[in-house]
């Protein structure tokens, strides 16, 4: 198929393994769910240290399966990534543990403590939903299928998010203090979780064009916000003065003032430049290494001399 | 040779499992698996599959626990009373949660 029929036939589901897509949108297909996968992979990792830290059982239960969603969120996305024959799982995982594979500026930062839970789990996980939403309408068929199951578990997430959230804001002063201090630390950078405008996006045009992407990032942005600010209002938090966000009611728009956020440290991010970032791909290496011995048995039961055993045998 | 048939009835639906023929070969089970299987009711897509590569595992089998047999309230989104209404896509997601509750309690009768 040529790229104009592409573009013309361009839909929902329109296309799937069965059609013989051009390289540049097999490449640029290939680019946006292994960032979505390398994604979940380190929301996972940026959670995970909650499962230990978790202040009861009930939240640890909940805190260790949204990990492990977010692990198969991974593994639905590199699989649908894989059929564009572009690249294969394991160069993927390679990648994102020798820091070439990209993901969510938001990911690059571990989380202190229990506070600044709910700033991933609701409002950047809200955030995320926002977006997946509108790829069940995704060009390629896989993503979409990737996408439903995605959404239909990711709703307990966010609700579980606000569970936290509502829990710490209706806790002691000193709860609220620390609550507005971690929304203080996270804004900006929940701002930059749909980039920067559309001008300075460099993929986005033939992403939307080729039907891949449904919605762009601004108007993506706004809805968040729509649905988000009034969130965080509820539960007592303010918005900083700075970066502003101003509410135009005429036009039921958000206005983000971007000078006001620092984008050298955003594509610094981008790039996996960050120290903290760098942080975190350095555990996601160590982990790979680290369980190296376990794909190694499951490639070959036979070599290793001992039979795989269920672990609470 | 026994293959298994899946039909997707219009583009862009899943394919679902809806029988299975008998053939000697891939080409004998596409065109039986047509005949049998979307002569009448529409399909846009069929795939056949032979039997003895489709490896089951069920719910019954000893040490198996699939679909929420286990108690894990804190798994659902309608463990949470915290208003969902405010976003359409978390609306949308507690709906299809609450469904396949529905369904599990269904299948449990």
């Amino acid at each position: 198929m040529d790229l104009d029929t592409v573009k013309e036939r361009a839909g929902p589901r329109e296309f799937g393994p069965a059609d013989e897509m051009p390289r540049e949108y097999r490449e640029a297909a290939t680019r946006m769910i292994q960032f979505h996968a390398n994604s979940e992979i380190m929301g996972a990792y940026i959670e995970r240290p909650f499962i230990r830290q978790a202040p009861s059982l009930d939240r640890k239960l909940a805190v260790s399966a949204q990990v492990q969603d977010e692990v198969g969120h991974g593994q639905l996305l590199y699989r649908a990534a894989e059929e564009l024959g572009i690249k294969t799982r394991e160069e993927m995982l390679d990648e994102l543990a020798s820091g070439e594979g990209k993901f969510l500026n938001c990911f690059h930062y571990p989380l202190d403590d229990w506070y600044e839970l709910p700033m991933i789990m609701f409002f950047v996980d809200g955030a995320a939903m926002r977006r997946q939403a509108t790829l069940k309408r995704t060009s390629w068929e896989p993503y979409a299928h990737a996408i439903d199951k995605i959404c239909f578990e990711e709703g307990f997430h966010i609700k579980h998010g606000e569970d936290i959230l509502r829990t710490i804001a209706t806790g002691s002063r000193r709860d609220r203090q620390r609550l507005q201090e971690a929304f203080e630390k996270w804004w900006p950078r929940i701002l930059q979780f749909f980039g920067p405008t559309d001008d300075d996006s460099t993929h986005g045009g033939f992403a939307m064009d080729v039907g891949l992407k449904t919605m762009s990032n601004d108007d993506l942005r706004n809805a968040f916000l729509n649905a988000y600010v009034p969130k965080a209002e509820k539960y007592g938090l303010e918005l900083p003065e700075y970066p502003r966000v101003e509410y135009h009611e005429d036009d039921d728009y958000y206005e983000v003032y971007e000078e006001d956020l620092d984008w050298d440290e955003f594509f610094t991010v981008a790039k996996n430049e960050h120290p903290t970032g760098a942080g975190q791909i350095d555990k996601r290496r160590r982990t790979q290494a680290a369980v190296e011995w376990v794909r190694d048995a499951i490639e070959s039961p036979d070599s290793t001399g001992i039979s795989p055993a269920a672990a609470d045998d | 040779m026994k293959w298994e048939v899946f039909r997707q009835e219009k583009k862009k639906d899943y394919h679902t499992h809806v029988g299975s023929v008998h053939a000697p070969d891939a080409e004998m089970a596409k065109q039986y698996a047509q005949i049998m299987h979307a002569r009448r009711k529409p399909a846009n897509s069929l795939w056949v599959v032979p039997k003895e590569e489709i490896a089951e595992v069920h719910a019954d089998d000893a040490g198996v626990e699939m679909g929420g047999t286990t108690q894990k309230e804190y798994r659902w989104a309608t463990n949470y009373n915290t208003n969902e209404s405010f976003a359409e896509e978390i609306e949308a997601s507690q709906r299809e949660q609450e469904q396949a509750e529905e369904d599990l309690a269904e299948a449990d009768r």
